[in-house]
């Protein structure tokens, strides 16, 4: 009996998958479905309305000085995001050469000597990419904000926040932190406006300039771009090396291919097919499935696997079934295991929940079938923060001090590798929030967390296991680790 | 239900009982919270907070914004009606509850046998913009819109502020008004609350009703019809939404639609 029952026929609507690695300008044919295998089983991007010709697209032609292309960082077998396993087979591959290692950002700082592996160190060991923040903060329209807070240097692993041009100090002063590159896909659930309040800023959402939409606020992890075309301006500037903004044909291009991509896993090497005997996980449901959605209200998060709480298939293997229904349990243990949150910016203040608040993960993961905040996603879990962050010696160390209002957790002084949304907002009280992302297509791109902290899906339990005193059993751990490598 | 349950409901009972005096009366005190872990499910933790002049203990979980451990709190509120005896203090309802910046030391008790509450949608809950509202039919009038705040904040209160907001919003979207007066209000006159004297900052009137403003912008009210106004020394007032919390009542924001002159 086959353990993939169900597989073959999911798996021959997928051509066979070509290299891995996607670079600059090849022009291969980028098919309708693709699919690439990982470790846990088989990661899924399909495309709607069909193939699409990558030779002159702008996605995946270089167009700035670095020889990169979007797909260079946003690469369909890591879920179009990238893995720091597949950041290392590059440079194995083709070292520093290659434009992902580019010094600008592919690099821990411009001034090192780029052809030593050391300089790309946080790349290829954490699959980080450097982002440069103004400092003080700009709004949208460039104009400097106020920012009520002092930041300075503690540490310094790399050079780049210090010296004439990089760092608070520079001639031109700026922030380097660095950041894992968010998922390129399943983005009609980040771009979806739930509710017409913020809850976590006491005001109505703001406005998209050009559309005088509402913004979700869910797209990068400082929130410093919120339209997909803001996003695609600002990694133009930076990370492709433009010295001119997109044209609007070519960011026309790019936010068309971008809007049409649906990413998942499709097939777990131990459960097999992911939509069989009742689930229906995979990229299909969520190109079919209407954004937005709060699971408390509507399709509880995670109830994709539901079905193999009571029934995990008839023909299956003991070793199917008991992998299967660790998935349902963990789908539970994710909606209804509640632990106290607190101290945690974005949750327990300024909105009213109260510090502590009992809840669970889909408090804050709530959008059905994505796993995102459907209000505005900026909360500081700590991952981040002193004391709360694991010790992370090879990142940058800065202390914030707050010169209005004290933060409400950590008082008038906060030692942080990454500021985050108060690097957009110049607020004090954000420092340490980061944006929720999507939980699609975990497995293909480890490591996790904003500055790829947890090495494993294991070690993102674990952090929340330790940060709020959770007490999560050895099978609750494995459940949620299980549940969180077929989503 | 275990013993100690029974013991406290029954001193509860007797607490109530004694002070049918204070039922109406408003009760306003400065205390740090302390929680109380019950596990009844999501949000179902009580907190409790301590009168220092009669040294009672309140449970004050029943308020829009809820207690931060880590900071004392501004009760106003009346001895409920109904005491269920869910967390171990008397309970106050209706109740508001601000956070204020003075320090406590967290303090957390166990459940101690008192069931907490299963949380409950609260009725001013804001529906997704999915949901179509329910537009009021014509004909429209002139008619005012009330905000309420925690003291000395701008924020809008969740699953209050914003559902009176968006209830506003309907309106103004439905009758179209030639103006929309919007008036911050600060409480600025001095009181004496738990032995300290308290007052709004009369700057909040102003940054209030600027927020406002802005998010009726952003709802899609004309800018050009939106007239912003504030004021401090704010006196009560008596309108449903207030809840009959009178010194609460006065930290608002009043959206006015003026569909005549």
């Amino acid at each position: 009996m086959s353990l993939l029952i169900g597989v073959p026929a999911a798996m021959t609507l997928a051509a066979a998958a070509p290299d891995r690695w996607w670079s600059p300008g090849e022009g291969r044919t980028f098919p309708a479905i693709l699919d690439y295998d990982n470790a846990s089983g088989t990661v899924r991007t399909l495309v709607s309305g069909g193939a699409v010709q990558t030779a002159g697209h702008p996605f995946f032609e270089p167009l700035g000085s670095t020889g990169r292309a979007c797909v260079t960082c946003h690469q369909p077998a890591d879920g179009m995001s990238l893995s720091a396993a597949s950041a290392r087979a590059r440079w194995d591959t083709a070292g520093a050469k290659d434009p992902l290692f580019a010094a600008i950002d592919g690099s821990n700082c411009p001034t090192l000597p780029q052809a030593e592996r050391a300089s790309h160190s946080l790349l290829l060991d954490y699959g980080l990419i450097r982002i440069q923040r103004p400092w003080p903060p700009r709004d949208a329209a460039g104009r400097p904000i106020t920012p009520d807070f002092r930041i300075e240097v503690v540490r310094d692993p790399y050079g780049c926040n210090s010296g004439p041009e990089y760092g608070p100090q520079a001639r031109h002063p700026n922030i380097s932190v660095y950041r894992r590159p968010r998922p390129v896909s399943n983005l009609k659930y980040l771009l979806a406006v739930g509710f017409a309040y913020d809850p976590k800023q006491g005001m109505a959402l703001p406005l998209d300039p050009v559309t005088h939409r509402p913004l979700s606020g869910n797209l990068l992890a400082d929130n410093r771009a919120s339209t997909l075309e803001a996003q695609a301006q600002d990694a133009a500037a930076t990370h492709l090396g433009m010295s001119r903004p997109l044209d609007a044909n070519t960011l026309a291009r790019i936010v068309d291919f971008e809007s049409r991509l649906f990413t998942a896993q499709v097939r777990d090497n131990r459960a097999g097919a992911l939509d069989a005997d009742g689930a229906y996980g995979g990229p299909l449901n969520l190109e079919r499935s209407e954004p937005g959605q709060l699971g408390s209200i509507g399709r509880a998060v995670w109830s994709e696997y539901a079905a193999w709480e009571t029934s995990a298939g008839a023909d299956v293997t003991p070793e199917q079934r008991a992998f299967r229904e660790s998935v349902a349990r963990g789908a539970r243990i994710f909606r209804d295991r509640t632990f106290l949150i607190s101290d945690s910016a974005g949750i327990n203040s300024p909105i009213g929940f109260g510090n502590p608040v009992r809840n669970s993960c889909v408090f804050c993961h709530n959008m059905s079938q994505m796993g995102n905040d459907v209000a505005p996603g900026q909360v500081d879990l700590g991952t981040t923060n002193e004391p709360f962050a694991d010790p992370l010696p090879h990142l940058p160390l800065f202390r914030v001090t707050c010169t209005g209002e004290p933060h409400p957790h950590y008082g008038k002084v906060i030692y942080t590798h990454d500021p985050g949304f108060a690097l957009t907002t110049g607020r004090c009280a954000d420092v340490g929030k980061i944006t929720l992302q999507s939980m699609r297509g975990l497995a293909a791109r480890a490591p996790y967390f904003s500055n790829g902290s947890a090495r494993d899906l294991r070690a993102v339990v674990d952090f929340y296991d330790r940060r709020y005193h959770i007490g999560y059993s050895e099978q609750e751990k494995q459940d949620l680790v299980n549940l969180m490598s077929v989503l | 239900m275990s013993r100690s349950y029974v013991r406290v409901g029954v001193l509860l009972a007797a607490l109530a009982t004694s002070s049918t005096a204070v039922h109406s009366a408003e009760l306003r005190f400065i205390a740090c919270p302390v929680y109380r872990d019950t596990d009844a499910g999501r949000k179902s933790g009580c907190w409790l907070a301590d009168e220092g002049t009669s040294g009672r203990r309140f449970d004050v979980s029943l308020a829009p914004t809820k207690p931060d451990w880590n900071h004392e709190i501004l009760v106003e509120g009346t001895v409920a009606a109904v005491q269920d005896g869910a967390c171990g203090g008397v309970v106050l309802n209706p109740i508001r509850v601000s956070v204020l910046p003075g320090s406590c030391t967290r303090h957390m008790l166990p459940a101690e046998g008192f069931p907490g509450r299963t949380f409950v949608l609260p009725a001013r809950n804001v529906r997704p913009l999915a949901e179509p509202r329910v537009v009021p039919p014509p004909p429209y009038t002139n008619r005012t819109f009330y905000l309420f705040y925690d003291f000395d904040r701008s924020f809008l209160v969740y699953q209050l502020d914003d559902y009176l907001l968006d209830q506003a919003v309907t309106y103004l979207r439905a009758a179209q008004p030639k103006k929309v007066v919007v008036t911050g209000y600060a409480a600025t006159e001095a009181a004496e609350v738990s032995g300290r004297r308290i007052a709004e900052r009369p700057q909040i009137a102003r940054i209030r009703a600027e927020s406002i403003a802005e998010s009726l912008r952003r709802l899609g009210i004309p800018a050009e019809r939106i007239e912003v106004r504030w004021r401090a020394d704010a006196q009560p007032i008596d309108v449903p939404d207030a809840d009959g919390v009178r010194e609460a009542s006065r930290r608002r924001v009043e959206i006015e639609a003026r569909v005549t002159d």
